[in-house]
C-alpha cells in the first residue's frame, strides 16, 4: 500500500525524535521522541514502529525515510541522511515561511543558520568544540544547582542582577558556578548569568547578519528563558519554533517526500 | 553519460599487502606504533607511494646526511626562502623542523612530543608546532641542525616564542627579519611582488639584507661561497620545480573530477616550501604525480563524481585525517590556499638574488594584511568556480585569530557562496563527527544553491 507516508528521524545527542509526513495531505501526522540510549538504531526502530502502529501502519507501508542528527549514519531505518542543518532548515521553512534565519541550540551544538528567500541554507555557523553554548552547558549548571530545567526560565525571571559567566569551557564555568555559591551568590542570579552567557555565545555566530525574523528550534528553545535571553544578545525578535524540538525531524521527514526544493539532491528513497 | 573510471583509496591494510615494498617508509612507521597512518586511506597510484615514501622517510634521509658528513639547515618558520639558498650549495640539507608539527597526528602509542613541550612550559594554548620543542627536547627525531634559521617579525608569535624556547635549549639560531608588509606610501619607491602585491622598496632592501646574513651564515657553514651565480641557479632550479607544481594544481583544480585526493595534494603542495630534505626526489615525486594525475585525466578517471560540489581550502589541518573527509562529503578540492601560495609563484629571475628571494618572501600571505590574502582566495575561487569556502584554523596559531573572519567575510560578500571555519585540532578524534557533520552541511548548502533563483553571487 503506498500511502504517501514518509518518515523523519533525528538521532541527536541526547533524544531520537521522529516526525511522520503525509505527502498528500501536506501535514505533519504526528511526532514523538525517546532517549538516545545506547543502541540509537534499536531505539529508533523501536520507535518508529511504536508510531507507524498508532497510524495502523507497518514499515512497509512508509514510502520513504531520511536521519538526521549525529547519529544518522547509524540509524538503519532510513536509507539516507541529510545534516540537521538543511533538516531544520526545511522544518522551519515548513512551519513558518517568512523565517530568514534560524537558531538552533541541541544537546552539543549550536547553529545559526541562514535562510534564502526560497528556504534553503544560504550559510551557516555552528559552536566551535567545546560545550559552551549547548543544551550540555545548560545541563550541567542546571544540575549543579539543583534546579530543574523546565524551571530555569521561572528562576532567572527573580534574578535581580544577573552574575557574570566569563568561562568559556563547561567546566571551568562549572568551576566559576561553584565559586560564585560559595561567594554567597543568589541561584537566580546565576541562573540568568548561564543563560545569557549561553545566549552571547550563539549571537557571537550570528555575526554580521541581519535576519528579520530567527526561529528558535531544538530543545534548548524548550527551556524557559532562553528565548528572552538570545533576544537581548540579538537585540531582536526570536521566535520559537512551533515544535522546536521536532523542527529537525519534521525536515527530514519533508525532505524524504521530496517535497522541499530547499534540497534540491534529495531523492526519494522506496523501501 | 558514463562518468569515466571511478578511482578509490585504498585503506592501510590493502595498501599494505599490495604496495609495501614501493613505501617502505609507510610500513616501518606504523610498525614502530605511528598506528595513526591506518586511519588514513591512500591513492594506490605508484607517483602516491613515491609521494609518502619521500614524506615519511624524511628522518633516515636526514640521518644519512649527518652521517655522510652533509651540512643540515633547519629552517624554521619559513615557507620557501632558506631551502631555496641553503639547496644552492653542494653538500647542503634543508629541512622544515615545523614539520614535526604532524608527527602527533599520524602517532597512537609513541606521541611524546606535546608532553615533553608541556613539561617545557609550550602546552595546548600554542599552535601545535611546539610539537617541533619536543623533537628538539627528545634530540632522536631528526639530527641537531648545523644551522638554525627563523624568521621573525611579522609571523606567528606564537612559533616566534617556541623557537626562543628551542633557543633556550642550547640550539642557537640565526634570526631574520620579516617585516609586516605595508603598501607603498604615495610617491614611495614600490615593487611588485610575486601574485601581483605591492611593497616599498625599501621593505624588499630590508628582507634582501637580513637574507644577506643569511647567505654569510651559509658561506661560513660550508667553506664556500654562495655567490650569485649559485643563488640564481638555486633559484632557476627551485622555479622549475614551482612550475611542474603549478601544472600538477592546475590541472587538478580544473578537471571533472578530481584526479588526486585531497591528502596527497596537501601533501605534494607542502613539499614545495622546504623540499622534504631532498629537492632532486621532491622535483621526480612532483613530476610523476603530475604524469599520473595527466594519465587519469586522459582516461577521465577521478574520484567521487563530476557532480561533486568544489571546495576552495584555506590554511592546512593539524590533523592530516580531517582531509580525507572531503571526498567522503561529497566534494573535491578546486582551489587551495595552503599560507604559502607565493612559493607557487616564480621567484624573479631578472632581479638581483637577493632582492628576487626578498620579494618572494614578502609575498608570503601571511605577513601582509589579511584583506591582501582575502583578495587572492576571492580571485582564485572566482576564476576556479569555487561553490564552498573552508577556512581552517591552527588551534593556538596566533595568525589564525581573526583571519579567518576576514576571509570569510569578504568571500560572503563577494562570492555569495557558503563558507564554513572550523578548528582542526591536532587530534581530531572526538571531533571528527562535528567535523564531517560541517563539512557535509556545507556540500548540502553548496549543492542546494545551484539553479537557485536568489543565488547572491556569481561564480563566474
Amino acid at each position: 500500500m503506498s500511502s504517501s507516508i514518509f518518515a523523519g528521524v533525528d538521532a541527536g545527542s541526547r533524544a531520537i525524535k521522529i516526525a511522520l509526513f503525509h505527502a498528500g495531505r501536506d501535514v505533519v501526522l504526528e511526532t514523538d521522541a525517546c532517549d538516545q540510549g545506547v543502541d540509537q538504531a534499536a531505539r529508533a526502530e523501536a520507535l518508529l514502529a511504536r508510531v507507524l502502529a498508532r497510524h495502523g501502519l507497518k514499515r512497509d507501508d512508509l514510502d520513504g525515510a531520511v536521519a538526521t542528527g549525529y547519529g544518522r549514519h547509524a540509524v538503519g531505518v532510513a536509507r539516507q541522511a541529510v545534516t540537521e542543518i538543511t533538516c531544520h532548515a526545511v522544518g522551519v521553512r515548513f512551519l513558518h515561511p517568512a523565517a530568514t534565519a534560524l537558531i538552533d541550540i541541541g544537546g552539543q551544538d549550536s547553529k545559526f543558520v541562514q535562510l534564502a528567500e526560497d528556504g534553503r541554507v544560504l550559510d551557516f555557523a555552528m559552536n566551535d568544540r567545546c560545550a559552551a553554548g549547548t543544551g550540555r552547558f545548560l545541563e550541567v549548571i542546571a544540575q549543579r544547582l539543583e534546579v530543574p530545567l523546565d524551571q530555569l526560565g521561572a528562576c532567572a525571571a527573580q534574578a535581580d542582577r544577573p552574575a557574570a559567566i566569563s568561562s568559556m569551557c563547561v567546566v571551568f564555568a562549572e568551576s566559576e558556578v561553584v565559586g560564585l555559591l560559595a561567594a554567597g551568590e543568589r541561584v537566580a542570579n546565576i541562573v540568568a548569568g548561564v543563560q545569557q552567557s549561553i545566549a552571547s555565545r550563539v549571537a557571537a555566530l550570528a555575526g554580521a547578519a541581519r535576519a528579520k525574523e530567527i526561529i528558535f528550534t531544538g530543545g534548548v528553545a524548550g527551556v524557559s528563558g532562553m528565548r528572552e535571553a538570545l533576544e537581548r544578545s540579538l537585540g531582536r525578535p526570536v521566535a520559537v519554533a512551533a515544535d522546536p524540538r521536532m523542527t529537525g525531524a519534521i525536515g527530514a521527514a519533508i525532505l524524504s517526500a521530496g517535497r522541499d526544493r530547499a534540497c534540491p539532491q534529495t531523492r526519494r528513497m522506496p523501501y | 553519460m558514463s562518468e569515466g573510471e571511478t578511482l578509490s583509496a585504498v585503506g592501510f591494510e590493502a595498501w599494505r599487502t599490495r604496495r609495501a615494498v614501493a613505501c617502505a617508509a609507510l610500513g616501518r612507521h606504523y610498525d614502530e606504533g605511528d598506528a595513526r597512518l591506518a586511519e588514513l586511506r591512500f591513492d594506490p597510484s605508484p607517483a602516491a607511494d613515491r609521494l609518502w615514501e619521500l614524506l615519511l622517510s624524511e628522518e633516515d634521509r636526514l640521518a644519512e646526511a649527518r652521517r655522510r658528513g652533509a651540512k643540515i639547515v633547519g629552517a624554521m618558520k619559513d615557507l620557501g626562502t632558506v631551502p631555496v639558498m641553503a639547496y644552492a650549495l653542494p653538500g647542503v640539507v634543508a629541512f622544515y623542523p615545523d614539520g614535526a608539527w604532524w608527527t602527533p597526528c599520524l602517532m597512537k602509542h609513541t606521541d611524546g612530543l606535546f608532553a615533553r613541550a608541556d613539561e617545557l612550559g609550550v602546552d595546548d594554548s600554542f599552535c601545535p608546532v611546539r610539537a617541533m620543542l619536543g623533537a628538539f627536547a627528545q634530540g632522536d627525531r631528526f639530527p641537531i641542525p648545523d644551522l638554525l634559521t627563523c624568521s621573525v617579525g611579522a609571523v606567528c608569535d606564537d612559533f616566534s616564542s617556541i623557537a626562543q624556547r628551542v633557543e633556550g635549549l642550547g640550539h642557537p639560531i640565526l634570526w631574520w627579519e620579516m617585516p609586516y608588509r605595508r603598501m607603498p606610501e604615495p610617491g614611495e619607491p614600490a615593487v611588485v611582488l610575486p601574485g601581483g602585491v605591492r611593497a616599498p622598496r625599501a621593505q624588499v632592501e630590508l628582507v634582501a639584507a637580513e637574507l644577506g646574513r643569511v647567505r654569510d651564515a651559509l658561506s661560513a657553514l660550508t667553506g664556500g661561497a654562495l655567490t650569485n651565480a649559485r643563488l640564481a641557479e638555486g633559484i632557476r632550479v627551485a622555479n622549475r620545480i614551482r612550475a611542474v607544481l603549478r601544472s600538477l594544481r592546475e590541472i587538478v583544480f580544473a578537471a571533472p573530477r578530481a584526479p588526486l585526493p585531497a591528502l596527497e595534494l596537501l601533501v605534494a603542495e607542502m613539499l614545495i616550501i622546504h623540499f622534504c630534505s631532498d629537492r632532486d626526489e621532491t622535483e621526480a615525486v612532483l613530476e610523476d604525480l603530475l604524469a599520473e594525475v595527466r594519465r587519469r585525466v586522459a582516461r577521465s578517471a577521478g574520484y567521487g563524481r563530476s557532480d561533486d560540489v568544489r571546495l576552495f581550502w584555506v590554511n592546512p589541518v593539524a590533523d592530516l585525517r580531517a582531509m580525507r573527509e572531503v571526498e567522503a562529503c561529497g566534494a573535491r578540492l578546486c582551489g587551495t590556499d595552503f599560507l604559502f601560495t607565493h612559493a607557487f609563484d616564480p621567484i624573479p629571475e631578472d632581479a638581483p638574488p637577493l632582492e628576487a628571494l626578498a620579494c618572494s618572501a614578502l609575498a608570503d600571505p601571511m605577513v601582509g594584511p589579511a584583506s591582501q590574502r582575502a583578495d587572492r582566495v576571492v580571485d582564485e575561487m572566482r576564476r576556479l568556480g569555487a561553490e564552498a569556502l573552508v577556512v581552517v584554523r591552527i588551534p593556538g596559531a596566533s595568525h589564525c585569530a581573526h583571519e579567518g573572519a576576514r576571509l570569510i567575510d569578504a568571500v560572503r560578500r563577494r562570492l555569495g557562496v557558503p563558507c564554513l571555519e572550523v578548528e582542526v585540532p591536532s587530534l581530531s578524534d572526538s571531533f571528527s563527527a562535528a567535523m564531517r557533520t560541517r563539512l557535509e552541511a556545507l556540500v548540502e548548502a553548496a549543492r542546494a544553491a545551484r539553479g537557485a533563483s536568489s543565488a547572491v553571487g556569481s561564480l563566474s
